[in-house]
């Protein structure tokens, strides 16, 4: 295998065989095209929605451009790169927006779009896939409580909820259980899986709420097609809430293919939690009950109604 | 050309893109279509509300798949994962071709999710057709490239957009989708004669064409598929079709989305330009 500096990593040589020393170099010419080029798309655009007047270097950007991409009779290089430099900024924000609106009802406009340029900039999309792009927001959000104060608490449970959202709508599903296979197999002995498009979550706001206030806002767009836009909308009612007293406990699923939310007692919440941890079914049960004042025949018949309720719904699964 | 070796023998009329806002009037009320292109990754999931209405469609119309991220330019090679879920989806919807765009998106990993324009030099063709190649020997489906708008030249480019395209489908042995509205848009945004592109491209290699609207603004033209085909778009068409003969068409419309009816009505002002295929000519004559 030869090596070069156009190379990105061990990873990705390990996956391309051998190429002649002429394709290398061709590799790298075009290679060298793109990556100048998506450096000017990733730039933030300024304030005022246009592609930045300085380059990295301090060199002017339009000078920057010029040395690759062709003016015409109407357009500078720099005007012309920056059709690409607002598209791509427009095209991604739409996608964070529209994916989480709750948390930008909750933030505002401008400090979400602070926010948004932020963490596309911190991580920008490394699948073929848009629905990809929040995979990593919570994580963000806790490491940046800067960008979201003073409602921090509640963004970060909203992102959470909205993220849980996308892998409700299309996240892959288990073999929904055969009710014979719970009453053939003993407790101690029997495993069971849940969906896993399902996500379970233990809340202080009362988010499911606040974003059922929201489902009338907005509309949706043909989100893959790369049509180009001509501009951004932004408008927006904020949403506010407060802190429940006790902890809100939430399943975040998928029925008849559209997504709903559904609160747990805190004992069903354990249980599935523990389920969802690999414990058998007696061991759910009973980690589920073991700050519990209820009593074991109470608790018996709650669990059964549970199992009845999880069964139809398909979250158990085999 | 219809029914040849790049449609995989099957001879497609006028179609339109299967867009959310239409699902359920053609769910419940089954309109006639001859075929709808569908975006591929849309329904590139795991599972869902996307392949649950996908399922249905395929019970009652043919379907084509168009992609949108496959970006065959990449100086790198197409993606594995991306690769096997595209074959999944083909063998879910038998789309006898499959298409995705002349264009790159992503770079070392990171995606633009753009159609962004290649530099049109020899290392590029070289580069564009083995990544066709590999997409069409991984996926067992004919590939036809679609040319995309574009808004930006390279310095380092070595010949025309429509030489590079003619080389490229030759070296990877493709299909082409010829976008009529592309070609408008660029021979504005570039200053060509659209006919010049139209006129050397290899009818035989034709396998669809794409018509659409776009925005016009003062200095330039943008792809944005939210209007009806204008008059020009029209003229390229009807030369495309003197060249290619009968072609599997269809009419792209992804934003500010009118009624079903109106974007097949739209679609259906294809017909003025396009010769009754065999088997109807076979029927009228029996």
């Amino acid at each position: 295998m030869l090596k070069s500096k156009s190379q990105p990593s061990a990873r990705k040589t390990e996956a391309i065989p051998a190429l002649s020393k002429q394709q290398e170099e061709i590799d790298r010419s075009l290679r060298g095209i793109q990556q100048m080029m998506s450096q000017v798309l990733f730039r933030p655009l300024t304030s005022s929605e246009g592609m930045q007047p300085e380059w990295n270097d301090g060199r002017p950007t339009a000078e920057v451009v010029s040395e690759f991409i062709k003016p015409n009779d109407r357009l500078t290089s720099f005007e012309r790169l920056e059709i690409y430099n607002q598209q791509y900024w427009w095209r991604l924000l739409g996608v964070f927006q529209e994916d989480f609106r709750g948390v930008r009802a909750v933030l505002g406009i401008r400090k979400f779009d602070k926010l948004a340029v932020e963490y596309l900039q911190a991580h920008g999309s490394t699948t073929w896939s848009v629905r990809d792009l929040g995979q990593h927001l919570v994580g963000f959000l806790e490491a940046h409580p800067e960008l979201t104060a003073p409602r921090s608490d509640l963004a970060i449970e909203m992102a959470r909820v909205e993220w849980a959202k996308v892998i409700a709508f299309d996240g892959p599903a288990l073999p929904v259980l055969d009710p014979q296979s719970i009453a053939e197999t003993p407790p101690d002995k029997l495993k069971l899986r849940l969906q896993p498009y399902m996500t379970l979550l233990e809340l202080r706001y009362p988010i499911d709420h606040m974003l059922k206030r929201l489902k009338d806002r907005g509309s949706t767009s043909a989100r893959a097609s790369n049509a180009m836009s001509g501009s951004r909308q932004a408008s927006l009612r904020l949403l506010k809430g407060n802190p429940s007293r006790s902890p809100i406990h939430l399943a975040v699923h998928r029925r008849q293919f559209s997504v709903y939310y559904k609160r747990l007692e805190p004992e069903a919440y354990r249980l599935l939690v523990a389920l969802r941890g690999g414990a058998s079914l007696a061991d759910a049960c009973a980690s589920a009950f073991s700050d519990s004042n209820m009593p074991e025949t109470q608790a018996a018949e709650r669990i059964r109604e549970w199992f009845q309720v999880w069964m139809q719904l398909g979250w158990l699964a085999q | 050309m219809s029914a040849t070796r790049f449609t995989n023998q099957v001879d497609y009329g006028v179609g339109i893109g299967l867009r959310i806002p239409h699902y359920q009037h053609i769910l419940e009320r089954k309109p006639v279509v001859d075929w709808f292109e569908i975006i591929s990754e849309n329904y590139m999931v795991d599972a869902g509300r996307p392949l649950h209405v996908l399922d249905q469609i395929l019970e009652s119309y043919r379907v084509v798949q168009h992609g949108v991220s496959m970006y065959f330019g990449n100086a790198a090679r197409p993606n594995r994962d991306h690769l096997k879920k595209l074959k999944a989806l083909t063998r879910r919807t038998n789309t006898p071709w499959l298409s995705d765009h002349l264009c790159w998106g992503s770079v070392d990993g990171r995606y633009t999710h753009d159609l962004l324009p290649m530099p049109y030099t020899w290392e590029a063709v070289e580069f564009t057709a083995r990544n066709i190649r590999e997409v069409q020997d991984f996926v067992g489906v004919p590939v036809a490239v679609e040319n995309v708008s574009s808004y930006a030249e390279f310095h380092a480019s070595e010949m025309t957009e429509w030489e590079f395209l003619c080389e490229v489908v030759e070296r990877a042995d493709c299909g082409i989708l010829l976008d009529v509205n592309n070609i408008y848009v660029s021979s504005q945004n570039h200053t060509f004669d659209p006919l010049d592109y139209v006129n050397a491209v290899s009818p035989e290699r034709v396998a669809q064409i794409h018509i659409a609207g776009h925005t016009k603004y003062e200095r330039f033209i943008l792809d944005t598929h939210d209007h009806p085909v204008i008059d020009p778009v029209w003229k390229i068409y009807k030369r495309a079709i003197e060249r290619c003969g009968r072609t599997a068409t269809l009419l792209e419309w992804d934003d500010k989305i009118p009624s079903f009816q109106e974007v097949h009505r739209e679609a259906l002002k294809a017909t003025r330009y396009l010769p009754e295929a065999e088997s109807a000519k076979v029927e009228v004559a029996a």
